[in-house]
């Protein structure tokens, strides 16, 4: 799986509730009534997903941008 | 039968005088009667969605500092008075009243030969006023056919120095088209955009409304823009009976040009200025009927659903939708369908006017980066074109890798004019053209004409 939103250091943390490690997994992602695909650090339990400071400040920013209507 | 009362002006005197919009069924017209000129009926609306739907609130911006207070009250105080409720999301700067055209349409009444231009150094104080009254607005360098200036990079220098980040050129192409050397330094200047005449796919239209065939003059200006990373925007004047005929293939011709050309801006035909009709103004093609005519002629490639009403100007003054276009000419619609479910919130005037104005900045300008690897410019097939199938959630980089080149907007502005003038409107106008005397003028005050073509505003 091509993962580029997950580095090694994203699958270092430790799902508190399941007590799993995060692994790579693709997630829906949706925003304005567009729904998206995308690899991020995944707990393999429950589902809960890490998204890093630097995806929400990077692509995340600039997708709302694109789909901000004005 | 539903009557609203507003204001108007009469077209035969333009003293003001009270007006109704008056809707019978779908249809709206704004009725009003002179004392001395007697009742006039102008449609203003007619089809769905209902004028009452069309709603965008706004709570009025605060301007200062405000040039003029109010002495006679709109439309007569501009500059702008204190009763005006929205600031400048762009900002008109006439730079010659020469043309090179003699159009059947012109707003401006341009001539081939007119007065003489103003100086650069008086250009130069323009900007200044204009930064004053409307700091950080997008610029349109209009006319007169601006590009009869051979100092016109110098211009969008002095824009730029004055601290406007997007200066857009207004231009029938002509001199864009035969100088590739004069696009380079525009763009070198600083020019993000051009905003191009286009009234048709075939040279028919041209020669009615523009005097001489433009169409493979107006492919190479587009491609000289494409050169030298100047974004397009395509402009038809709509006129009912010349070029309503062509919406469909224009559009069609327009997407097979992404990501050159970055839009199509439709303008109905207003009747100030110059213009081929007689002088009652009764051949007219409202924002609505624009809106069905987009999805019947482009066989549902784009729907009149997608359209959504301004956040900046009087929801009933415009409409705009945004979409990708997919590699083979599909689109994909970037908002979800609009529904209509009662009105909502109000938002502030400024907001709205400090967002459209970072999306035009945005979707107007050519792409940061030019498409990778072989794509070329133009699809290949316009037969392509068509609306993209719902085939499932895209995955977030390959919609980034497209959206960054591959946005493209359709968007249409209804003009006012002395049968039409709404003062409702117009005090949310956000176009706005620089008076060296009086400061901002609204556009469709700037231009207003009586039926005899005596203006309000411009000299």
């Amino acid at each position: 799986m091509k993962a580029e939103n997950v580095s090694p250091e994203d699958l270092q943390w430790v799902c508190r509730k399941c007590n799993r490690p995060l692994e790579a997994g693709t997630v829906s992602v949706e925003y304005m009534g567009n729904q998206f695909t995308t690899e991020l650090p995944t707990c393999p339990g429950c589902g809960f997903v890490l998204i890093s400071e630097s995806l929400a400040l990077g692509k995340m920013a600039e997708v709302e941008q694109i789909l901000e209507d004005k | 039968m539903a009557h609203d009362p507003t204001e108007s002006v009469c077209p035969v005197c333009l003293n003001r005088i009270a007006a109704e919009r008056v809707a019978s069924g779908e249809r709206v017209c704004l009725v009003k009667t002179c004392p001395d000129h007697g009742t006039f009926r102008a449609v203003v609306w007619n089809g769905r969605p209902a004028l009452g739907e069309w709603q965008r609130p706004k709570t009025p911006a605060i301007l200062r500092p405000v040039s003029y207070e109010t002495q006679r009250g709109c439309p007569f105080d501009c500059g702008l008075c204190h009763e005006h409720r929205q600031r400048s999301c762009t900002v008109l700067i006439e730079v010659t009243r020469r043309c090179n055209l003699r159009c059947a349409v012109c707003f401006a009444g341009s001539r081939p030969q007119d007065v003489l231009d103003p100086a650069l150094s008086e250009i130069r104080n323009w900007f200044q006023t204009a930064w004053s009254l409307a700091p950080g607005s997008n610029i349109q360098l209009s006319g007169g056919e601006p590009t009869l200036r051979d100092d016109l990079p110098e211009i969008v220098a002095v824009g730029q120095a004055a601290g406007f980040g997007f200066v857009q050129l207004n231009t029938n192409g002509v001199r864009l088209a035969a100088d590739g050397g004069y696009v380079k330094a525009l763009k070198e200047a600083g020019l993000a955009s051009v905003f191009m005449q286009f009234d048709g796919t075939d040279d028919a239209v041209n020669l009615q409304l523009r005097g001489r065939p433009l169409a493979d003059l107006k492919r190479r200006a587009i491609d000289a823009c494409a050169d030298h990373g100047i974004g397009v925007v395509l402009v038809p004047t709509l006129v009912p009976g010349v070029n309503t005929d062509q919406i469909g293939s224009l559009l069609r011709m327009a997407i097979g040009l992404s990501p050159a050309v970055r839009g199509v801006h439709f303008q109905p035909i207003s009747y100030f200025g110059r213009y081929p009709q007689p002088a009652n103004g009764s051949a007219r093609i409202t924002l609505p009927e624009l809106m069905a005519a987009i999805e019947r002629q482009s066989a549902g490639t784009f729907k009149a659903t997608d359209f959504r009403p301004p956040g900046c100007e009087n929801a009933w003054c415009s409409f705009h939708a945004d979409y990708i276009v997919l590699p083979g000419g599909r689109v994909q619609a970037l908002h979800p369908a609009r529904l209509f479910s009662g009105c909502c919130a109000p938002i502030p005037a400024e907001e709205g006017a400090q967002r459209t104005m970072a999306h035009v900045s945005r979707q107007w300008a050519a792409p940061d980066r030019r498409p990778a690897g072989p794509a070329p410019l133009a699809v290949e097939d316009p037969d392509g074109v068509g609306r993209s199938p719902a085939s499932g959630p895209m995955r977030l980089e390959d919609f980034l890798d497209r959206a960054r080149t591959h946005v493209f907007t359709v968007s249409a502005m209804a003009f006012q004019d002395a049968w039409t003038l709404d003062l409702e409107r117009l005090r949310d106008c956000c176009i706005h053209v620089l008076d060296p005397i009086r400061g901002l003028v609204p556009f469709c005050a700037f231009n207003l004409t009586a039926a005899d073509g005596r203006a309000l505003y411009r000299r």
